[in-house]
């Protein structure tokens, strides 16, 4: 699992770094906008965190949402529409901020929940033993 | 309804091409209706006491965010990408909050639990003393009942010896008035129903063998009659007529002979758990 999760993302890595350099080179010829290299990188940063909160337990819609959006933006990249990339590129991290906050939101109510249970189990517990301890 | 879709759909489309034709000469701008919707959003989280001061950096971003969104200039393309990021940072702000909010609960939820923790412990503490409480001050009582009754203890249980001033000589009526010991046999097997009895009768060796064997089962039985009639179980009492073959003394004396001539009632250990 671990294992295939790196393989995808290092190859999601080499792909998107082949997509800059060679969005750059057509930029660099054209003297067109250059491509947003920092906007995917911090996209694809955003997506990493995410995943390392399991945020593909939690949160798995908007997971989906930001890595289709960072590969459309590299897609763009690719197709030189840089403009498009950028948008692309920063709704993809936007996305992958929301799934980790929203990891982060389940598991603290989830933890909560979990001591609500404890405690009532305990009242509960206690109430029997007041009931049923003084014959 | 079929006719109301014929209808308006060619009214539909007139009013488009009106539309249209209006817009092509004067574009009025205006604010997209994400935009509209993600303020709405916004302000509601902004002004939910619970939840606004516990993600300030983000409300701010969302606040930038949606402040973009609303701006009235952008080309459809940017308008949409703004208002998208605008809702999708109110929601982030929302999550940021709520995960804060959870957060702080838990120290509340996880003192209380501790609380109830130490509560349960001191409640167990205390039920355990009761009952050792309780424990103690019953066998103090049976012991005090045992002593009553003069009884002893021994292997078989508690052994209790009635002597044979309970029986006129060879009959097996009880006499009246010496019934003391019987009663307080009786009270205490309604106390501690776990608890059954034998009744041996014994008889010293003047008389047939026979005849002792007969007398003493019917003194026996005498004295299990009396216990009913007492409230104890009959199922719970056993008799047994030993005649003048368990002497407990010599039968050479006449002393001998009256401590031989009784009457004993073996009250059996309750079963090993009950106290």
């Amino acid at each position: 699992m671990l294992n295939t999760n790196h393989a995808r993302r290092g190859r999601r890595r080499t792909g998107l770094l082949a997509a800059i350099s060679g969005a750059a080179l057509l930029a660099a010829g054209c003297a067109s906008t250059p491509a947003p290299t920092a906007q995917i990188e911090s996209a694809q940063q955003a997506i990493d965190d995410a995943e390392r909160a399991e945020a593909a337990k939690h949160a798995s819609p908007e997971l989906s949402q930001a890595r289709s959006k960072l590969a459309a933006a590299n897609t763009a990249v690719q197709n030189e529409e840089m403009e498009q990339a950028a948008r692309l590129a920063e709704e993809a991290r936007v996305d992958a901020e929301l799934a980790s906050a929203r990891t982060a939101a389940v598991k603290a109510q989830a933890a909560n929940e979990e001591i609500r249970r404890s405690n009532q189990a305990l009242l509960d517990e206690m109430d029997r033993a007041a009931k049923g301890g003084t014959q | 309804m079929k006719p109301m879709h014929t209808l308006a759909l060619p009214r539909l489309v007139a009013a488009g091409i009106v539309a249209c034709s209006l817009v092509a000469c004067a574009p009025t701008p205006v604010v997209p209706e994400g935009a509209i919707q993600a303020r709405a959003d916004l302000t509601r989280l902004q002004s939910d006491a619970k939840l606004a001061p516990l993600a300030p950096e983000a409300l701010t971003d969302a606040e930038a965010a949606v402040q973009l969104a609303e701006q009235l200039d952008a080309a459809p393309e940017l308008a949409a990408h703004r208002v998208y990021i605008a809702q999708r940072k109110v929601e982030v702000a929302k999550a940021v909050a709520e995960a804060r909010y959870a957060e702080r609960e838990r120290t509340a939820l996880a003192a209380e639990l501790d609380r109830a923790r130490l509560e349960a412990r001191e409640r167990e503490v205390d039920s355990a003393r009761m009952d050792a409480d309780a424990a103690r001050t019953q066998t103090a009582a049976l012991q005090a009942e045992i002593d009553a009754m003069n009884a002893r203890s021994t292997d078989r249980g508690l052994v209790l010896t009635l002597g044979d001033v309970l029986f006129e000589t060879a009959k097996a009526d009880l006499k009246a008035g010496s019934v003391a010991d019987l009663d307080q046999l009786a009270t205490f097997l309604s106390k501690y129903p776990d608890r059954s009895v034998v009744i041996e009768g014994h008889t010293d060796s003047v008389g047939g063998e026979d005849y002792n064997l007969g007398l003493s089962q019917r003194r026996a039985e005498s004295v299990r009659s009396y216990l009913m009639r007492h409230g104890v179980d009959p199922s719970r009492v056993t008799t047994q007529g030993m005649g003048e073959s368990a002497p407990v003394a010599s039968n050479e004396s006449a002393g001998g002979r009256q401590q031989n001539r009784r009457v004993e009632i073996i009250v059996s250990n309750p079963p090993a758990t009950s106290m």
